[in-house]
């Protein structure tokens, strides 16, 4: 039985000094795929500034706003309707032969095709020489691994919003451990990559229905690239395998690829910017 | 040592350690440069240094200056020019044409690739780490058909006649080579200033450049387009390379634009003119890629032009060079050179590169470590000129200290020769005499869809400094004009 | 062409004409006040006053002494006063820059050595005894550049534009001298001199509109304040009036509007309009009320310049 998901995403900004010339890009859209189909998209700005419609370099829609006239506040409401496959996660063959994907692993071609997800970003390098103790179990296939890192990434953080920022490294999240679901994304990325396994970011909404940590924001989990099974998402703010209630956006090698609100403007002074998201599912 | 009896010549000192283009090792001027030679001992001293006055005079009044920054004003500068031509055989020009078009065919295969299908990194020949690691190689681009399949629109390539009378190539310049400009300058200051010489010679023309360009820029339009709008885009007239910005846009008949001339709507660029917006097509980019696109590349860049990377990427719009080129003239690419050639057009190449000893393989470190004093040792990982050490000018404890080096991480390094450039007489101001400079020859290469050109000429660079090796014009390096001779 | 582009275009013109006609008048006053028939136009405290008066930067203070190589240095070479001429020189310079694909190599050529030539003017001489050398060579300068501009350059859009900034710039400027000449006329009338119409300063006015021997033959006779007002401003065929400065504005603003019609608001619109204003007008309504007239005919200017920029330069 499909879902149906009504989406609004709006945001405030509010400038100290009158800004000439900006132009905003939102990366907000759900993507549309196999188990999700986005019905309706509706944008507006209270500046009734011209709105045109892209895609950034990994293909997902993004809303871009130009103002014609100047300005100290702006602020924008996004709406979309779509429609969700009931998903389970466990639906796939489980791995028989651990070591054939091991060894896949270690393939050159592997290796090439899945670059991009295998090496450390700025957001995703570990510190040196930390050991943040997570035990890979190679009698286990790579699966279960994960499945248990995802648990250890959950254990590690506590979800605590306010302490670390869009530019927070890993150094400054092992010092204390709090964070939210961008840091334990990146967390868990880097943690992937280094046990040689493809991974990304994602960026997209969560339902909130039972409750889960990320639900009034836009929220982050990973992919991981698991061979002969393809990618599958795991959220390890809610150490949960991605499911009905995730509604994917967009992914990217880490936060700066799937920032929800890039804004090029000339001004000076403070500005503050507030974020609102709600999920709403009939079914 | 042998003395010239003629005045302008007379003071003229050989060394013969080096390679001279004019005077072989007799002191005997080469067949080549014979007349000249002849034409140019008709000069007293006094009269060249006249010409060579009227030459400067006519640079800064033209306003081919480059700016020197100063604490209160800023000061111009010429770039410094010398009036005694070099001169290249028709034969000897094949040879170097055919090469740095090879190279740059062999480059845009390898760029499509590497965004592409990466074959030579799958079959080993050039390591992903190399590629994967570098700040070059822009994920952006990854699936990106750049229109006509060309991503090195122009390529400069830096060759240098070593001792051994063989060309090498140092560099291969494929994000924005500049120079051309000069060429062109040298060539019209050395007509005004001697335009008796030309009778006696038959060489190319080198103004022809700018229409090849705009040939080439018309030949990779996006789909759908007759007449394509095509531009120029520069950071502004206070770039160094702003002149050559103008000159080209002018040469051209094309608009000389900045990044706040342009803007994008529904992933289409367009300029503001006069008359309203006008769609622009092929753009000619002297931007860095990471700055054209605050979007996508540096948020903070002011150069650019927010949202032009998607309308590049949807085909709407033509970027020469494609972003994401600097990848392949890293220095470590270069290394790769010769199999890269081979791999893709299945040639030998025709310009040698110079050798690389890679650390990382046994039988060539144990052969870096016992002639350290004949190489430099480069760290792969490293660009501006950080870490190489010079062989021949180390000390003993220096040698000791780089080996050491190279044995801890000997991935780490790779060692070249030591290439000692050509001489070629260059009159220098202070001694009011012609003296032995270093030169070397930045080409210029045109690629587009099915159609291809290399400027016959280029801009030979010469170091002013005595025994200096280094030509850039950041480092007080002149230039002069170069000819290419037709075929008799 | 480039909105951006054209905007240099047209600052390009302003300057060339503005830092002639500053020239014009440092030298031509201040030489013309040497054997001046009144005491007070001799006066050289009163010719330092009427340049500054001129360039905008009035001496407001009547006691105060002004320092002469003060001035001339204030006016002529100092890079820190924007009304100095090596500061329009280095805008002009600026602006072409920014044109430079756009113009010949000739005309670029010629800006550049008219750059060089003031950056490189010997202070200390200039203020000491090059002021009529420096002045003049500024002149004849923008005079080479007028020709280059003519001769070099397609007569097409680029063209029209530099023309309606040098014009505009031209009219603006006439007015301004023709104002502080008027001043100076009505300061002098209380020495040697009782009839304003017949001051002196006219003379000087037309000299410094560089118009002096075409209205003698034109009118055969001396200047009064009369003739000379309505040569200045009302002549179509004196190439230096306010009127034939508007009929050239209003030629090339042609090549731009293409337009048949031109809306109400537009630039085109409005440039017919002042003009016609001053078509039908003559010129004893104009001297009995010089002020007013100075005053609505530069904010009119201002106007022409503001929709210019809206309509052409709006990048």
């Amino acid at each position: 039985m499909p879902l149906e998901y009504s989406i609004t995403y709006s945001a405030e900004n509010h400038y100290e000094n009158l800004v000439e010339n900006a132009i905003w890009q939102f990366l907000i859209i759900p993507e549309d795929s196999d188990n999700q189909s986005v019905k309706d998209v509706k944008f507006n700005n209270s500046l009734d500034s011209p709105v045109s419609y892209s895609e950034n370099s990994q293909g997902f829609r993004t809303i871009r706003v130009t103002p014609g006239q100047p300005f100290k506040d702006i602020s924008f409401t996004a709406s979309f309707k779509l429609v969700k496959e009931q998903v389970n996660p466990f639906d796939f063959i489980p791995p028989q032969d651990p070591e054939k994907d091991y060894s896949t692993l270690e393939s050159l071609e592997f290796r090439v095709d899945h670059d991009s997800y295998l090496r450390p970003t700025s957001y995703t390098t570990l510190p040196i020489n930390s050991e943040p103790g997570f035990q890979w179990n190679r009698e286990q296939d790579i699966f279960t691994n994960i499945q248990e890192l995802n648990s250890w990434v959950y254990e590690y953080i506590k979800f605590t919003p306010g302490v670390t920022t869009v530019e927070t490294t890993l150094e400054e999240l092992f010092k204390h451990r709090k964070g939210v679901c961008q840091d334990f994304t990146h967390l868990f990325l880097a943690l992937v990559r280094k046990h040689r396994i493809p991974a990304r970011y994602v960026s997209g909404y969560l339902h909130q229905g039972s409750g889960y940590f990320g639900d009034s924001q836009m929220h982050a989990w990973a992919e991981v690239y698991i061979p002969r099974v393809g990618w599958v998402g795991f959220d390890p703010t809610n150490n949960l395998l991605v499911g009905s209630n995730h509604i994917k956006v967009a992914h990217g090698r880490d936060y700066s690829e799937c920032s929800p609100l890039t804004g090029v403007l000339y001004t000076l002074g403070e500005n503050r910017t507030s974020h609102a998201v709600q999920v709403a599912c009939q079914q | 040592m042998i003395t010239q009896t003629n005045p302008i010549f007379s003071c003229y000192e050989y060394n013969d350690g080096l390679y001279d283009e004019v005077f072989n090792a007799q002191g005997e001027t080469k067949e080549l440069y014979e007349t000249l030679f002849k034409l140019y001992c008709g000069h007293s001293i006094e009269d060249y240094m006249q010409l060579n006055n009227k030459a400067k005079s006519s640079f800064f009044n033209q306003g081919i200056t480059f700016q020197v920054y100063g604490e209160k004003e800023t000061k111009e500068k010429i770039f410094p020019f010398d009036l005694f031509p070099r001169i290249i055989g028709a034969k000897e020009w094949d040879h170097i044409e055919s090469g740095a078009l090879q190279r740059s065919r062999a480059l845009n295969l390898f760029l499509w690739d590497i965004y592409h299908d990466k074959k030579i990194l799958k079959d080993g020949i050039v390591p992903m780490d190399l590629i994967g690691s570098s700040a070059n190689y822009l994920q952006a681009m990854i699936g990106v058909d750049p229109p006509g399949g060309i991503y090195n629109h122009v390529s400069g390539t830096d060759i240098i006649k070593h001792s051994d009378g063989e060309y090498y190539v140092l560099e291969d310049n494929i994000r924005c080579p500049s120079g051309v400009s000069y060429v062109v300058c040298n060539r019209t200051a050395l007509k005004r200033a001697l335009f008796g010489v030309f009778n006696h010679y038959r060489a190319h023309t080198v103004t022809n450049y700018a229409e090849n360009l705009l040939e080439i820029l018309q030949s990779v339009k996006p789909k759908g387009i007759d007449f394509p709008t095509c531009v120029v885009i520069t950071p502004g007239m206070y770039n160094s390379a702003y002149y050559e910005h103008s000159y080209l846009a002018k040469a051209m008949g094309v608009e000389l634009v900045e990044g706040r001339d342009l803007y994008v709507e529904n992933d289409f660029v367009y300029m503001k003119t006069i008359s309203g917006p006008q769609k622009v097509d092929v753009i000619y980019r002297r931007v860095d890629d990471l700055f054209m696109d605050p979007l996508e590349f540096r948020a903070d860049s002011t150069l650019g032009v927010p949202g032009i990377f998607a309308a590049y990427r949807k085909g709407n719009v033509c970027l020469a060079n494609a972003p994401g080129t600097g990848v392949a003239d890293d220095k470590a690419v270069y290394t790769y050179m010769p199999q890269i050639i081979k791999y893709y057009l299945d040639e030998e190449p025709i310009l040698n590169n110079v050798h690389t000893y890679h650390c990382s393989r046994p039988e060539e470190l144990k052969y870096v470590l016992e002639h350290i004093s004949e190489l430099v040792v480069k760290p792969v990982d490293e660009s501006g000129g950080y870490g190489i050490s010079i062989g021949n000018k180390l000390t003993k404890e220096q040698i000791a200290e780089v080996r050491e080096k190279i044995k801890k991480e000997p991935r780490k390094y790779i060692a070249q020769p030591i290439m000692s450039l050509s001489v070629h007489p260059t009159y220098i101001d202070e001694s009011q005499s012609f003296e032995q400079r270093h030169v070397d020859l930045r080409t210029f290469t045109l690629l587009g869809d099915k159609k291809d050109f290399v400027l016959k000429g280029g801009l030979s660079r010469v170091a002013l400094q005595k025994g200096n090796l280094v030509v850039n014009s950041s480092q007080g390096g002149g230039s002069k004009d170069t000819w290419v001779l037709k075929d008799n | 062409m480039l909105a951006r582009v054209a905007n240099n275009l047209y600052w390009m013109g302003r300057y060339i004409e503005r830092s002639e006609h500053v020239a014009r008048y440092m030298h031509v006053n201040y030489f013309s006040s040497l054997d001046a028939p009144n005491e007070l136009s001799q006066d050289r405290q009163f010719v330092l006053r009427s340049m500054k008066f001129m360039v905008g930067d009035p001496a407001n203070d009547p006691d105060e002494i002004l320092d002469e190589i003060e001035v001339l240095h204030d006016l002529g070479l100092n890079s820190e006063k924007g009304f100095s001429i090596i500061n329009n020189v280095k805008s002009t310079r600026e602006n072409a820059n920014s044109a430079r694909d756009l113009i010949s190599t000739e005309l670029y050529e010629a800006i550049n050595k008219f750059y060089h030539f003031v950056l490189n003017y010997d202070q200390d001489l200039y203020v000491k005894r090059g002021l009529y050398d420096f002045c003049v060579n500024i002149t004849e300068m923008t005079t080479i550049l007028r020709g280059k501009i003519r001769a070099t350059l397609l007569h097409d859009e680029v063209y029209a534009i530099i023309m309606m900034g040098m014009n505009l710039e031209r009219a603006t400027q006439i007015i301004r001298i023709i104002n502080a000449k008027y001043n100076d006329a009505l300061l002098a009338r209380n020495g040697y001199d009782q009839d304003v119409g017949k001051s002196f300063e006219w003379i000087t006015l037309l000299k410094c509109a560089e118009s002096y021997d075409m209205m003698r033959r034109f009118y055969k006779k001396s200047p009064s304040s009369l003739s000379t007002l309505e040569f200045l401003i009302l002549n179509g065929s004196c190439p230096r009036s306010v009127m034939n400065s508007l009929d050239q504005v209003s030629k090339h603003i042609h090549v731009l509007e293409k337009s048949k019609n031109p809306s109400k608001d537009s630039a085109a619109f409005f440039i017919e309009k002042v003009r016609a204003e001053l078509k039908f007008k003559h010129i004893e309504e104009i001297e009995g009320n010089i002020r007013d007239f100075i005053e609505t005919k530069l904010n009119d200017l201002v106007l022409i310049a503001d929709k210019l920029e809206k309509e052409f330069f709006n990048y």
